[in-house]
């Protein structure tokens, strides 16, 4: 059955498959997208969030962001709430294997006139400072024992070993540190794989950039100036990692356990095998919650680390401290995980397991668990696009009830890895991007070809279908001029 | 002259045999074998671990070893040929892995190995008991040179069939072996290790493969060659073996389609046939390779 002739329209950013599209489904699936961005969609996509409707304890809509492609068992762009007291269940093939995969922007006080000169030995400084490529090695030569720390303490962990600075955890998800975070949960394997990636990009399309706010690109200059944004050409530098080989051998751990119990012990029956999952009150939920906290802290120390190698780097070669520089982080936010959060449905407040699989939480002004310092603008929610556009900064909003508070988190990929890699060489990509003003380091020139611009959705087209959607608005745009790429 | 080290890549779903499928070729393929697996523990358990650099190994009696990664892939994989000199790397991939991107960097990143093949292992079980195909599932399917279709015990003979369209469907060009705990002729999974054994291709597990050995003691056109390699019917699943061209001997390689040639020393042109109900086609395959003997 070809979804695309069952989606019905609901509004102009709200595409439906109903519950009778499938036989199990709970929900009805819905797709928050511009007519244009759902066509685009592959028909995977369809498929996969209509399965994703079938999955005990799920609320209201099985969701895909308009940023949306296939994935391990949920589409990337995925979002799904499930009820925890009416047997929602917990799915690592919700959540990504790069646990807590997320976008960390710092703001400097340099303009592009500043930086332009002396870009080339800042990039390939980073390149040196922050390791990239599949199995990478960070600086941090840390023990198992250490290690254990770490995924129980997060950023916490590398501000108090200097790491960083205080201010940094408040502008963090979390603060920086996931509470139950258990490291008894973990494998062996899982801390062998992890305890040396600690500081690293890794692969794929994880990346450093240096970016530029161009005047003509701040969209809400009040906001902007919120976030410390008011110089013309102001140079920003944002990066997008996640938690490596740790997260993705947690999730390993956890699928094979899941794939065991879920028939037989709790008579869960699903279409999709990648859909493994087990009840969130039951031992072997709570234990992969437990774990996937531990993916969530490895990841926020790690791209803590990360940020003191950047202001090192820029301090350098500048000859002025970071602080002097003005490198203050605006926030950190995490697009691959499942969270515990309170939403009100049908007029009643339920406690719901809200799974986020490429997808941004975007709380809107006024909720409690907004950092501090933004409460009453919203939460910063930062997009990183393909090297070759831009990003964009934006802010959860009040109306965002529909989606659970999230919203994209990226561009999303129009073309398999591969397809890019046969279209475009990173050799030559390097030097067209060079020409353009636009500096890229990267390991891998395979891997470079797969992020081609043209391989991902136009970002603009997915910020301006956010915003049409109620779910987040744009603050600032960022251009790229310097790239690191894992 | 030495030739590339093969690498072959096993894929597949969580769960659905991997692990065994290295146990089987352990105790049944004879080569000097360099595994590299996620999971080392499951088949090195009382073994001499060596600390690398990029590798740690662990010694399995043989010459063979079993590694698992501490760095970059690439890295690693230098780092084995250096150290042991394997004849052979098997690599098992995660369940939850995308064989391209692999096999890509194989291709791209690691001139001193040669792609051998993308052996899939599919769990027929799961196959009747999940209706849908995931996403990653299917990409092993398609990325997949030899399809296992593996623990037909499991299920009732009549599916078997309507399972194997399925997997047909989203490859077509890759043959299927029902297999029962990942028993197979590795033969079939790497090609003829020594062609010269070449006759004694048991029959055993898969009856429903053939094959054929030809041999010549002329040398050979390589433009006709490599349009006859080219041309190869698709019931040809794997040829390998030495070819004598006029500038010197190469190695040929071929699974479903795919093939190479790299330089090569052996006096005489050799090449074995593996396939379904190849015997019937021997004749044209043999006279087709006639015609491009000088």
């Amino acid at each position: 059955m070809v979804a695309i002739d069952h989606i019905q329209k609901v509004s102009d950013t709200i595409w439906e498959l109903p519950a009778i599209y499938k036989q199990g489904m709970r929900v009805p699936a819905r797709i928050i997208a511009t007519e244009k961005l759902v066509r685009e969609m592959d028909e995977a996509v369809y498929q996969q969030i209509s399965n994703v409707a079938t999955l005990p304890g799920i609320t209201r809509y099985a969701l895909c962001m308009p940023d949306g492609h296939s994935g391990y068992g949920f589409p990337i762009g995925g979002v799904a709430a499930m009820d925890i007291h009416e047997g929602g269940v917990i799915s690592p093939g919700g959540i990504g294997f790069d646990i807590n995969c997320g976008m960390r922007l710092v703001i400097t006080n340099l303009t592009l006139d500043d930086v332009q000169p002396r870009l080339k030995e800042i990039v390939d400084l980073l390149f040196q400072r922050v390791p990239a490529g599949v199995g990478s090695h960070g600086f941090l030569k840390l023990s198992r024992q250490e290690f254990r720390e770490v995924v129980e303490g997060g950023a916490r962990w590398c501000v108090e070993r200097d790491y960083g600075w205080k201010e940094d955890l408040e502008l963090t998800e979390e603060n920086g540190c996931i509470s139950g975070a258990d490291a008894e949960k973990i494998s062996d394997r899982a801390i062998d794989r992890g305890h040396n990636q600690i500081g690293t990009l890794g692969s794929g399309n994880h990346y450093l950039e240096v970016q530029v706010a161009r005047s003509e690109d701040v969209r809400d200059k009040e906001l902007a100036a919120k976030f410390g944004i008011t110089i013309p050409n102001q140079v920003v530098v944002m990066f997008h990692c996640g938690s490596r080989g740790f997260g993705h051998q947690v999730a390993t751990d956890y699928l094979q356990i899941f794939l065991k119990v879920m028939e037989n012990k709790y008579g869960i029956k699903i279409l999709d095998r990648e859909l493994a999952c087990a009840p969130f009150e039951s031992p072997e939920g709570r234990a992969y919650f437990a774990a996937m906290k531990c993916g969530l802290n490895m990841s926020f120390a790690n791209r803590q680390v990360i940020l003191h190698r950047i202001r090192e780097v820029f301090a350098e070669v500048f000859g002025r401290s970071a602080e002097d520089l003005g490198m203050r982080m605006i926030y950190d936010v995490a697009h691959n995980t499942a969270k515990l959060e309170k939403h009100t449905v049908d007029g009643k407040e339920r406690t719901l397991l809200v799974h986020r699989k490429g997808a941004t939480r975007a709380f809107g002004p006024g909720h409690n668990e907004v950092a501090a310092p933004y409460r009453d603008i919203g939460q910063p929610v930062i997009i990183g696009g393909s090297m070759e556009t831009g990003s964009y900064l934006m802010v959860g909003v009040p109306g965002g009830t529909g989606t659970f508070f999230s919203t994209a988190h990226g561009s999303g990929r129009t073309m398999s890895r591969t397809k890019a890699r046969k279209l475009w060489h990173g050799k030559h990509l390097q030097h067209n991007l060079e020409a353009r003003g636009i500096y890229i380091r990267s390991t891998s020139w395979a891997g470079l070809a797969e992020e081609a611009g043209a391989a991902y959705k136009n970002i603009d087209e997915v910020i301006a279908a956010t915003e049409l959607a109620g779910i987040s608005k744009p603050v600032v745009r960022f251009t790229p001029i310097g790239n690191v790429k894992g | 002259m030495t030739a590339r080290t093969p690498i072959t890549l096993i894929t597949g779903p969580l769960g659905s045999g991997k692990t065994t499928l290295l146990r089987h070729i352990l105790a049944t393929h004879q080569a000097k074998m360099a595994i590299v697996m996620n999971e080392f523990g499951e088949i090195a358990i009382d073994a001499k671990i060596i600390e690398g650099k990029n590798v740690r190994i662990a010694e399995l009696g043989g010459g063979c070893v079993c590694c698992s990664l501490l760095g970059e892939f690439e890295a690693a994989v230098n780092e084995i040929i250096e150290t042991v000199a394997p004849e052979t790397i098997i690599v098992e991939t995660t369940g939850l892995a995308e064989p391209e991107a692999l096999v890509f960097n194989i291709q791209d990143a690691l001139p001193q190995c040669r792609l051998d093949g993308v052996i899939s292992v599919i769990d027929a079980d799961m196959l009747v008991r999940f209706p849908e195909l995931g996403h990653t599932t299917r990409l092993q399917i398609e990325g997949a040179d030899i399809l296992l279709l593996n623990k037909i015990d499991l299920i009732k003979p009549e599916q078997t069939e309507s399972l194997e369209a399925k997997l047909r469907d989203v490859n077509p060009g890759a043959p299927t072996v029902r297999t029962e705990r990942c028993r197979v002729d590795p033969e079939l999974l790497f090609g003829l290790g020594h062609v010269t054994k070449a006759a004694r291709l048991p029959h055993k597990h898969q009856p429903e493969f053939e094959s054929f050995t030809f041999v010549s003691e002329k040398r050979f056109l390589r433009d006709c060659f490599e349009r006859f390699a080219e041309s190869l019917s698709a019931n040809v699943y794997r040829a390998k073996g030495f070819v004598r061209f006029k500038d010197g001997t190469q190695l040929f390689n071929f699974v479903t389609g795919r093939w190479d040639l790299e330089p090569f020393e052996s006096a005489e042109t050799q090449l074995v046939f593996i396939g379904k109900e190849i015997t019937r086609l021997r004749s044209v395959i043999v006279d087709s390779l006639r015609k491009c003997e000088l």
